[in-house]
């Protein structure tokens, strides 16, 4: 699966001179104290304390020792931080076409995205929507994590990750908000294959919870392109069930094609008109470019 | 129409599996995606709930299949033949003796038959071809086909009655041979016996024309010389006819009247008319005078042996067989003076001469006889050199049965005898009796005649012990027994035998041959220094060669043949005197032509459409 991808320490290493993008300033919280990695001139040492067995040895104040004869560690406060959510889309459409591994393409940029955003110490979680049970959406998501050490931490989270039930991501990003933590960045992860009220919805609720924004349009390349193998077909809807008899061929990828990208140009035109990041994600076999490329090239990295 | 290997129509079940096949590809696979969204676009399906769709490629491969599989059944159709513009006739005539007799215009039934078909050949279009094929006792054909109708006249006209008895299953084989004529022409004297005409073949178109009418006719079944000085002859004249007839008969003896007597004979009825006893040997000739329909019957031939007390020895180690043998060579001529001894105590006398010695189950110590007749002979010693005069014995079998007597004529039913010896005869014994055992895959040689440099020599090789010969169960064995004495004490230069036999005469080089009817033809001597005759007229027949001058007298009587009376068809005689029947004319010839050629042409064609279709289809999909 292409989520492992994202764990692989050659493809890490790439992305180790990669920060998050985000446009609007950091908030500052005054009077929390963090413990992070020193990262440039933006952080200050807050105070001292006794060292403690499992502390990065790094942050030792070896001239405190040589004077006083005590391990004592050095603590900094973080100037600006910023909560990030990184939200994927776990509907059953995500799981087709498989051969796509339209889920897999996903996860990956999400983790990977998350580990961009864990360089500017910024907390970090992971979180999956879909449909309950019962009715109603259910999401889900991970603790914040905020240095890139407990960066694997998410990895058993995103293998547990199971495609099922329909796309809420109106009432997904309604309990988002429920959450109320403070405005931060969310990228929104998904195959968008629901109604334009739906996403709308969706993203409109984050822009009112002042979040930053970014969309991330997975497809597949089969489903994108409209390559079936050619014959008549009863297709089946993966979360609505409704059934449709298709005759495939040359025509129908062509219809295909084009519905993708009046999809994903409605998706684009919205996304520009408020102001949010949109990415086009079409194919696994592009994770890298997209990471790569496309991400420093929109904007959602830097 | 029809099947040739109806078989093969199993391969008709390849039909049902493109079917199914066809039927799961119909059958439309779901495709489960993410999203109906991407779907809504593409144009709604022609699909419906047809049973069969009107898919090109799937009739094309049912054609294909079905051809194929109709070309292994071998499908053909019936068809009359068309009519072709040169056709061919047989002509298949009855040459029986039945065929000789003369109407009162002197007319024989062959000569009514020949201008019939002569009339044919007459009516016959230009390039139709004809061949003549006659039977008696056996098929031949006289002319093969030809369109040359003079080639077809000559032959026809170059016919002759013989004095056979014309058999059914010679018809059947004269028809056989006529087959692939378009039209038979079949003439005889007498309607055929069962279903004979089909063995021209199905679809033959067989024209029966039956010649001459019911004729009275008289004939001598038998003559018996009786013996010399002691015994009177007796002749058996039988009248063929449904009312009383005066029958004049004539006995003469060596050409010199011995009686003449005339008889009335009661419709269908037989008499015995005796004469003698005769005061001499010589040939006995009965003849009747009374003219009739039939010549061939009407005289008969008997050899009548001396007075002479010729000697006869007979041994035997078993004293049954001996006096068996003894009593039946005196039956045969009662003044011969039969010495019957045990071989083991038997002494070779230089100066005793026997006109016939009779050797059972024992060497021939070297007697001097004019004629031998050696009986179940004793194999000799292995490694040993085989005494004088024997013959080599290369096997026995416990039980021999007698199949056939003369040439090829078959007993009607099998006739079980005794142990015999397997004997490997000289090419210069000929064979007068086969026969074979239950365990034997072939048959053997039971009774055997010719002449060595001693005289003549007879050989039995069946064992006459346990009064086989006097068993009137096993009568065949006498009889064959009896006719093998006569020959052996008649003269050489005289053989009397039945009209069809095959007999062989001593000659030198080659031999002239006069025949009955005064035709002289010449044959030249095998290399057994004898030249073979088949006797086809009844009557004498002359060889002469070198000087040396043997005669045969050919006796016929056949009571079938020589009953004239046989009915005509319900139809009236037409001018000529031939009543046509028409058999299996309706429906013609039919000709079978098989399809599979078709067939197959058509499969391949459906399958090069298929192909292009194909490949039609996949260009379209690659430029899609």
């Amino acid at each position: 699966m292409l989520e492992a991808r994202a764990f692989e320490p050659d493809f890490l290493r790439r992305l180790d001179g990669l920060v998050l993008g985000i446009q609007r300033a950091r908030t500052a919280r005054s009077g929390r104290r963090m413990i992070g990695r020193v990262q440039g001139s933006g952080i200050e040492t807050e105070n001292f304390r006794e060292y403690t067995e499992g502390d990065d040895l790094r942050f030792l104040d070896w001239n405190a020792f040589a004077r006083l004869d005590d391990l004592m560690l050095r603590t900094f406060r973080a100037e600006r931080e910023i909560e990030v959510t990184v939200l994927v889309d776990a509907s059953a459409s995500m799981g087709l076409p498989r051969e796509d591994d339209k889920l897999g393409l996903a996860l990956g940029l999400a983790a990977s995205l998350a580990y961009v955003a864990m360089a500017s110490n910024d907390a970090v979680r992971l979180g999956i929507f879909t449909s309950a049970r019962h009715g109603g959406a259910q999401l889900e998501t991970t603790p914040f994590h905020r240095r890139r050490e407990v960066y694997p931490a998410f990895r058993p989270f995103v293998g547990a990750v199971r495609c099922t039930g329909d796309t809420r991501m109106a009432e997904a990003a309604g309990k988002l908000l429920l959450d109320r933590r403070p405005a931060g960045a969310v990228a929104l992860i998904s195959d968008f294959l629901v109604g334009a009220g739906e996403y709308e919805q969706a993203l409109s609720s984050l822009l009112s919870g002042r979040h930053e924004v970014k969309v991330i349009h997975v497809l597949g390349e089969r489903e994108a392109n409209g390559a079936y193998p050619p014959g008549n077909y009863r297709i089946r809807d993966s979360e609505s069930g409704e059934l449709c008899e298709v005759a495939l061929g040359a025509g129908a990828a062509q219809a295909c094609r084009q519905r993708a990208e009046r999809l994903s140009s409605e998706l684009a035109a919205f996304c520009a008109a408020h102001g949010i990041v949109y990415v086009r994600a079409f194919g696994a076999s592009l994770f890298d470019e997209i990471v790569m490329r496309e991400f420093p090239r929109l904007g959602v990295v830097r | 129409m029809g099947l040739l290997n109806p078989r093969n129509l199993v391969y008709l079940t390849s039909l049902a599996v493109l079917i199914a096949i066809y039927l799961r590809a119909r059958a439309k696979p779901t495709l489960e995606v993410s999203s109906l969204m991407l779907f809504d676009e593409i144009a709604a399906p022609v699909v419906s709930s047809r049973v069969l769709r009107t898919d090109l490629l799937f009739w094309l491969e049912m054609a294909a299949l079905g051809a194929l599989s109709m070309a292994l059944a071998g499908l053909y159709i019936r068809a009359a033949q068309p009519a072709a513009r040169h056709e061919h006739h047989a002509l298949v005539f009855d040459l029986g003796a039945g065929m000789g007799a003369r109407d009162s215009n002197g007319t024989t039934r062959l000569d009514e038959a020949r201008r019939a078909a002569l009339r044919r050949l007459g009516a016959a279009r230009p390039g139709d071809s004809f061949s003549v094929v006659s039977y008696a006792l056996e098929a031949t054909v006289s002319q093969s086909p030809s369109t040359h109708l003079d080639d077809v006249r000559r032959a026809v006209k170059a016919l002759n009655p013989t004095g056979l008895p014309a058999r059914p299953a010679a018809m059947r084989a004269a028809l056989m041979r006529a087959r692939g004529a378009t039209e038979i022409d079949v003439y005889a004297d007498r309607p055929p016996q069962g279903d004979a005409l089909n063995a021209a073949g199905p679809g033959a178109h067989v024209r029966f024309h039956q010649v001459g009418s019911p004729a009275e006719n008289l004939a001598v079944a038998a003559l018996e010389t009786g013996t010399d000085g002691v015994l009177p002859g007796r002749v058996i004249v039988r009248n063929f006819s449904d009312r009383p007839r005066l029958c004049e008969l004539a006995v003469d003896l060596d050409d010199e009247r011995v009686q003449r007597t005339t008889i009335v004979l009661e419709p269908r009825g037989q008499d015995v008319v005796l004469f003698g006893p005769l005061k001499h040997g010589g040939v006995v000739r009965a003849r009747i005078l009374t003219p009739d329909a039939l010549a061939a019957d009407n005289n008969r031939w008997a050899y009548a042996p001396g007075a002479k007390p010729d000697k006869v020895l007979v041994l035997s180690p078993d004293p049954d067989v001996r006096d068996d043998l003894a009593r039946i060579l005196l039956a045969v001529n009662e003044n011969l003076i039969v010495t019957a001894a045990d071989p083991a105590k038997f002494q070779v006398t230089r100066t005793q001469r026997y006109r016939l010695a009779v050797i059972h189950d024992s060497y021939d110590p070297g007697v001097d006889a004019a004629a031998r007749l050696i009986v179940f002979p004793q194999p000799w010693l292995e490694h040993s050199p085989p005494p004088l005069g024997q013959l080599p014995v290369v096997g026995t079998v416990t039980m021999a049965e007698m199949q056939e007597r003369g040439e090829g004529q078959q007993l009607s039913e099998p006739l079980q005898l005794s142990p015999a010896r397997i004997l490997a005869l000289p090419r210069w014994l000929e064979v007068v009796a086969r026969g074979t055992d239950a365990g034997s895959n072939g048959s053997f040689p039971l009774a055997a005649f010719g002449y060595d440099m001693r005289g003549a020599v007879g050989v039995i090789s069946f064992s006459p012990r346990d009064h086989l010969l006097l068993d009137p169960d096993k009568l065949e064995a006498l009889v064959l027994t009896v006719d093998l004495v006569k020959r052996l004490l008649a003269p050489q230069d005289l053989q009397l035998a039945s009209t069809g036999d095959s007999v062989s005469v001593p000659a030198t080089g080659t031999a002239k041959i006069i025949a009955p009817d005064g035709s002289l033809r010449s044959e030249a001597a095998d290399e057994m220094g004898r030249v073979r005759l088949r006797l086809a007229q009844a009557g004498r027949y002359e060889v002469d060669s070198a000087g040396t001058k043997a005669v045969i007298y050919a006796n016929y009587f056949d009571a079938a043949e020589s009953d004239l009376s046989a009915a005509l068809p319900a139809a009236s005689p037409q001018a000529a005197g031939a009543t046509e029947t028409a058999f299996a004319a309706a429906p013609g010839p039919i000709q079978l032509t098989p399809l599979s050629p078709w067939l197959i042409a058509l499969a391949l064609a459906a399958m090069l459409w298929e192909s292009a279709l194909l490949a039609r289809r996949a260009l379209r999909w690659r430029a899609g």
